[in-house]
């Protein structure tokens, strides 16, 4: 049997043939796809690509508060699309890849950013930018894919493409306990995970085995530190690390396998740097509920290295440098000096404004199991590393790092 | 409340590795005399905000002990 899906949480395990029936039995669709069940989301997808119909995505746990601050008066529930029964019949897995690969352009799918602050704004792909960078070859034909983004966002979006298009296993791991994604990586064989680095950080802390299965870990949305790569290579002794760098706005844009992101060929006219700022072409961005320029502010900090080919490292966040009285401190830098402490599972460093010097900086740290660590002498350490201003002045000792809806540390 | 500014003020010195106080006088200067410099100052605000629910430094600057003392007073 060829799985399509497993999810452990939902006794789920679907494979191709199953989910071709499954198809088959669908007269009907809401382009609103709200819901909890990642295989009803997937073929939600999947039906609407086939009749190249518009599907928005909504995330499950979006209040209906959340919901008419996103959509106005637009009845999610009442929105029923009929399907012709046409479409799916004699479809096998091959015939279903092929016109999956073949989706028209009238398909689109709309989601939601998921910014720290204010209300998340629209943006809707057509296939073409989704599947930009897509790799569709003999060599990922038997991939198996660790799940560990929300299905609902650009980065679940993109993996479940991915999987998709080369007829892969999908096994859930998102949501599941650290126990329960172990074991689901061991037993399922998991060859490619993608997911951000909070997710593998929590997956590592802590880990006692090897997965020699996983050839490829994909990361992004934040910046890998050096105490989390080192132990990514220690538990995934097979994997290549690839970092992406994408954005709800714009999907997919570069990949690299270590920091430095090189703009390829065909790219070099739509990619810039402007005071330190990564600036993107509109015509790679997707179209948006919100106005942009000839060229769209990524907010994104970057340090070039080259010019010709333009040649870049991600620095941070613009927004997320904390201004301590006219001096910025970099969050992640502090963090990773915290975390290279003994007996420190994880960090947060966050601004807080003060009416002294603007903003403050602050931390929570999780403490691994069994350790008591004294501020007083993480002070001391702090004090051998890093300028005085950049000491978080509240330090907090936590069970649990709050994070986004994406997964990412929320720093406010 | 005295007793409590003293403590806080002591946390915010011993974060930075000065000498600890054994007493406050509403004269004292906070930079003169408790030897607190700017990012003190912004620490100390946030710890007595924790405690009080009021900002000492929101409408301007204080600069002594008894000018602390007056705004919690204030605002009592």
């Amino acid at each position: 049997m060829s799985v399509f899906f497993k999810d452990i949480s939902k006794n789920q395990l679907v494979s191709w043939e199953e989910l071709i029936e499954d198809l088959k039995k669908i007269r009907s669709f809401n382009k609103y796809c709200k819901s909890e069940d990642y295989y009803e989301i997937f073929k939600n997808i999947i039906i609407s690509m086939l009749t190249g119909t518009e599907i928005v995505l909504l995330d499950s746990d979006f209040t209906d508060t959340e919901l008419s601050a996103l959509m106005g008066s637009a009845a999610y529930d009442d929105a029923i699309i009929p399907v012709d029964g046409q479409i799916t019949q004699l479809l096998d897995k091959s015939s279903l890849i092929e016109k999956l690969s073949h989706t028209n352009e009238s398909w689109k799918v709309s989601l939601f950013t998921s910014g720290t602050t204010g209300v998340p704004k629209q943006v809707t792909h057509r296939y073409e930018t989704l599947t930009r960078f897509v790799k569709l070859s003999d060599k990922h034909r038997d991939d198996i894919w660790g799940f560990a983004f929300n299905p609902t966002h650009m980065a679940g979006l993109q993996v479940f493409l991915q999987a998709l298009l080369n007829g892969n296993s999908i096994i859930r791991l998102f949501g599941l306990s650290l126990n329960e994604i172990h074991q689901e990586i061991a037993l399922n064989k998991i060859s490619n995970i993608s997911a951000t680095p909070t997710f593998y950080r929590l997956l590592l802390f802590p880990c006692e085995q090897q997965f020699l299965t996983v050839k490829r870990l994909t990361s992004g949305g934040e910046k890998f530190n050096a105490v989390v790569s080192r132990r990514l290579k220690e538990v995934f002794p097979g994997a290549k690390l690839t970092n992406v760098y994408a954005s709800t706005e714009a999907g997919t844009l570069f990949a690299s396998e270590d920091d430095v992101f090189t703009v390829k060929a065909g790219f070099e006219d739509l990619v810039k740097e402007i005071d330190g700022e990564l600036l993107i072409h509109k015509s790679l961005m997707a179209n948006s509920s919100f106005p942009i320029d000839d060229w769209y502010n990524t907010g994104d900090l970057v340090e070039v290295i080259t010019n010709t080919p333009l040649k870049f490292r991600f620095i941070s966040r613009k927004t997320e440098m904390i201004n301590v009285g006219g001096y910025k401190v970099n969050p992640q830098e502090v963090e990773e000096i915290l975390q290279t402490i003994s007996g420190v599972e994880a960090v947060k460093v966050y601004s807080k404004s003060n009416s002294v010097l603007g903003n403050i900086v602050c931390c929570e740290i999780v403490c691994e199991s069994g350790v008591e660590l004294q501020e007083s002498t993480i002070r001391l350490y702090l004090q051998t590393k890093l300028q005085e201003f950049k000491i978080p002045r509240i330090i907090r000792f936590v069970d649990n790092l709050e994070t986004t809806r994406t997964g990412k540390l929320m720093r406010n | 409340m005295e007793k409590k500014i003293l403590e806080l003020v002591n946390t915010v010195l011993n974060n930075r590795g000065k000498k600890l106080l054994k007493k406050l006088k509403p004269e004292m200067s906070l930079r003169n005399d408790l030897d607190l410099d700017s990012l003190d100052l912004a620490e100390l605000t946030v710890r007595i905000e924790v405690e009080y629910d009021i900002d000492i430094f929101e409408d301007g600057i204080v600069s002594s002990v008894g000018e602390i003392y007056k705004k919690l007073e204030m605002t009592k």
